[in-house]
């Protein structure tokens, strides 16, 4: 009965501390939400800056811009970079690398670019999100 | 005992998936190719990247301008999925365009086509990310064959 309870404990103690990592890692993810707006014509690329989002800017077909993120890993321990991303826009969008190891105290830069095929719906807004996971590795 | 009967029973219905679903299709759409993976972004939005189609057999004659067909590309005998944008009867040659490419291609011949994508009023049926499944799969199977051809 004994051996029970403690079965019990430890595997309640195992779920507090997968709950809690889970909770962590989304917690510290980056997320952005990212868009891109279609327009008429011909080589055209609209210039939107800002950091707060992955913001394309206004795009016309068969044109394509990029953004870069910068991840920085300040821990002492290296981590597992997840990349996911949500949303319209997801079809129009390359990501540079969706899953790749940061060392301890080092930077890395994720790339997305975004190329507007010729069947994309003119004047409107493709639109979604991205989520950046470091997930810590405890050195596996 | 049950339960090794309930496992053969579970294998014999997962093997009669694997081996005699595309039999069946094949039989039921008139192709020899009755299912195709989606391998890049060409026909975005009607067909994406990582989807899987169903192929139908088709006489050419029966094929429309707006029909999205299979068909294999002289240059590399590759299949490609694509949407039929002119006819010619004369020539017995048909051109193609993929929906998110900006030019067409090369004029094909009648001969050239495979089938058409199996539609369900008017909407190739597609199942989503099944097609990277088997793209994976097959690439894997070709990963081994290679390695067992460097193998001496």
């Amino acid at each position: 009965m004994e051996k029970k309870e403690m079965g019990r404990k430890i595997l309640i103690s195992l779920a507090v501390v997968v709950y809690l990592f889970v909770f962590y890692v989304v917690l510290d993810a980056n997320k952005y939400k990212a868009m891109v707006h279609i327009i008429e014509g011909a080589g055209r690329v609209g210039v939107n800056p800002t950091s707060e989002s992955l913001d394309f800017g206004d795009i016309s077909l068969g044109m394509s811009a990029t953004r870069k993120v910068d991840i920085t890993n300040q821990t002492v321990m290296p981590v597992r970079v997840l990349v996911w991303t949500t949303g319209d826009i997801e079809d129009l969008m390359n990501v540079s690398d969706k899953n790749f190891r940061v060392g301890a105290h080092s930077d890395a830069e994720i790339e997305f670019s975004t190329y507007i095929p010729a069947s994309a719906a003119v004047d409107r807004d493709y639109e979604g999100r991205v989520y950046i996971f470091k997930i810590p590795t405890f050195g596996l | 005992m049950k339960n090794i009967l309930n496992f053969f029973t579970y294998i014999v219905i997962v093997a009669g998936i694997v081996f005699g679903l595309p039999k069946l299709l094949s039989h039921y759409l008139n192709t020899p190719y009755p299912m195709a993976a989606i391998t890049s972004g060409s026909m975005w939005p009607a067909l994406k990247e990582g989807d899987l189609v169903f192929i139908q057999g088709v006489e050419p004659e029966q094929m429309k301008v707006g029909d999205i067909v299979v068909f294999r590309d002289k240059k590399n005998s590759h299949f490609v999925i694509h949407r039929v944008t002119k006819i010619n009867d004369k020539t017995k040659t048909f051109v193609t365009k993929g929906d998110a490419n900006f030019s067409e291609d090369e004029p094909s011949d009648f001969a050239d086509l495979v089938g058409q994508t199996f539609e369900i009023k008017g909407k190739s049926i597609r199942i989503p990310y099944l097609g990277s499944i088997t793209v994976f799969a097959s690439n894997l199977k070709e990963e081994k064959k290679m390695e067992s051809i460097k193998t001496p």
